[in-house]
């Protein structure tokens, strides 16, 4: 092909060798390229299978009663995942209820309402927050946040939040400190600095015309935000959203410390439970029989299979949007 | 082609400048010693000047005189960055419109503004129409139907998108985004539209109906053009102000400044010999 684009010369061959050895190296390059991402995915199917394979015999075991059973039991060698399930997706709603609103506000704040001389130092402030090791998060999760919460905060909640019918049962019990609520908060301050990073960048790539388009017509800077930068940036926040979530849900550490390791299932957002995380984390050392070793890789396999779920959820939801916009 | 058009200037010129001598309608826009600082730079010098109501008002001047800031002052627009200050009086009918206690709301559905590039917002054509509407008025399902098409109808875009009022505006042409985007300056029935060089991301035959579209809107719209094509501003416009380093040089009758400046500098500059 190039050889016939480019007609060698009289008396120069330089070009057609050149030609043969240029495509070869962008072949090569090119299979690089692709193996580099074939890793990943290899990687990816690798942990997913291995996890699997390790959970096999508490599958074998306990059958889909593993899925929904709510035992526990390393002496009588019964177990369910019942509990860390529940645990791992109601502290990172938990999370995330808090963490979305928190960092759109961070994000808009910094792009369209802080003066200049405030951004630069925030958005660093926020990267650092990223910086910080989990342990950390938990150390001060348990020993600081968590007596904060029992003694100021949660009986206040008892006395208001729990009076409300309905709702109210999610924050009834007595004032631990540790339990899915503060688990929840903590989570939500660990994701606020990746959701907010991303929402602050994508904010940063909606054109100044557009905006200033809105502004002419009369809109306020609530208005400006709500109907054209966030249509605008929709998938990426959505994104970022996901980003946090995907973090909330597979957070170890900091979990572990505060959400208290209580194999109980309670409607109460104040009272200890467990994550999946948080389970591995606490009894992969104790774990003497093939079985509790297994259940706890089966539930690392299911934390696979929920966060799957959840970014899969994810895809799902930005290609319904697409489809609507495209319509 | 150039006769005829020298012979429909001439008699117009004939009958509306007696008119404009002997009756001196007051202006629509006042500026009275307008200065303009941005982040400490003096970017608007000492401007006065009238912009007379129902006419074509061009500003003209080389990059960076300063005549997209005269314009972006005119509705406030400057205010939404920190740092900008303007100070003197811009009086929108007798009104200071730089006085903090002039709603921004209320002067931004009387000063509509178009900008150099076409920007449709990310959503239908209609919704692109009414999003503007909706925060001035609260019109029920038929008369916000009604307020869509007369600004889609005065746009002249109408007849190209009745048959997709529904679709993304993203899909339109560039010439029919930007009078979709006069559409939707229009809509919120303002009595100044301001033309930031609406036709310098267009091709001719887009900038043509812009033109054509100017010419039909300065009937019910008081228009300032800012713009970079000298051909334009003589095509379009009645009046014409010539800005050079933050000042207003020259302003009279564009005819005025197209073939007799009364300044140098202004006559340097129309005939290409810098800027």
């Amino acid at each position: 092909m190039h050889a016939t684009t480019a007609p060698p010369e009289p008396g120069d061959t330089d070009v057609d060798l050149r030609g043969v050895r240029d495509a070869r190296h962008d072949r090569l390059f090119r299979y690089a390229l692709m193996a580099c991402a074939l890793l990943v995915l290899a990687a990816l199917l690798g942990a997913a299978a291995s996890t699997a394979w390790g959970g096999r015999l508490a599958f074998e075991t306990f059958g889909l009663r593993f899925l929904w059973s709510e035992a526990w039991d390393a002496v009588n060698g019964d177990f369910g995942a019942l509990v860390p399930i529940y645990g791992t997706v109601v502290t990172a709603l938990i999370a995330m209820t808090i963490a979305v609103p928190v960092s759109f506000g961070i994000a808009l704040f910094l792009t369209e309402v802080a003066p200049n001389w405030m951004r630069t130092p925030i958005a660093s402030a926020i990267e650092l927050l990223a910086g910080i090791p989990s342990i950390i998060f938990g150390m001060w999760g348990l020993f600081v946040f968590a007596p904060f919460l029992a003694e100021h905060v949660e009986p206040w909640v008892n006395d208001h939040l729990g009076a409300i019918p309905g709702v109210g049962a999610l924050f009834q019990g007595p004032p631990l400190g540790i339990g899915m609520l503060t688990a929840g908060i903590v989570l939500a301050i660990m994701i606020i600095p990746y959701i907010s990073s991303v929402m602050r960048e994508v904010f940063l790539t909606v054109p100044t015309r557009l905006k200033e388009s809105a502004y002419a017509l009369g809109s306020t800077t609530w208005e400006v935000v709500w109907d054209i930068v966030l249509p605008y940036t929709r998938s990426a926040v959505i994104g970022g959203v996901f980003l946090g979530l995907g973090r909330a849900l597979g957070e170890t550490m900091a979990v572990t410390f505060v959400l208290g390791n209580a194999h109980q299932l309670s409607a109460s957002l104040l009272m200890p439970s467990n994550s999946i995380a948080s389970v591995i984390a606490n009894e992969f050392t104790e774990a003497y029989t093939d079985l509790h070793r297994s259940s706890l890789i089966a539930l690392g396999f299911l934390l696979f299979v929920v966060t799957f779920v959840v970014l899969a959820v994810a895809k799902l939801m930005l290609l319904r949007l697409a489809r609507r916009e495209g319509a | 082609m150039t006769d005829s058009a020298a012979a429909s200037i001439a008699p117009a010129t004939a009958a509306s400048a007696p008119a404009q001598a002997s009756a001196p309608q007051t202006p629509k826009i006042a500026v009275r010693g307008l200065d303009f600082y941005y982040h400490g730079f003096h970017a608007l010098k000492g401007i006065s000047l009238d912009i007379p109501t129902r006419q074509v008002t061009a500003i003209i001047g080389p990059s960076g005189c300063g005549k997209s800031t005269l314009l972006r002052v005119l509705n406030r627009i400057y205010a939404i960055y920190p740092k900008l200050e303007a100070t003197g009086e811009v009086l929108l009918d007798g009104e200071n419109i730089l006085d903090p206690r002039y709603s921004l709301n209320r002067l931004r559905s009387k000063v509509g503004m178009v900008f150099q590039k076409p920007v449709p917002f990310p959503m239908s054509i209609y919704d692109n129409i009414a999003y503007g509407i909706r925060h001035h008025e609260k019109l029920g399902r038929a008369a916000m139907d009604a307020r869509v098409e007369r600004a889609l109808r005065q746009a002249a875009l109408w007849d190209e998108v009745k048959d997709k009022l529904k679709q993304n505006a993203l899909g339109l042409s560039g010439g029919q985004q930007q009078r979709l985007c006069i559409a939707r300056a229009i809509a919120l029935k303002p009595e100044v539209l301001l033309l930031d060089e609406p036709t310098s991301a267009l091709d001719p035959i887009a900038t043509g109906r812009i033109e054509q579209l100017i010419e039909e809107l300065k009937r019910d719209y008081t228009i300032v053009i800012v713009t970079h094509n000298m051909q334009q501003a003589a095509r379009c416009s009645d009046h014409t102000a010539f800005m050079y380093l933050g000042e207003l040089v020259e302003f009279d009758r564009t005819e005025t400044i197209f073939t007799k400046p009364a300044r140098q500098q202004t006559e340097d500059y129309i005939t290409g010999r810098f800027g």
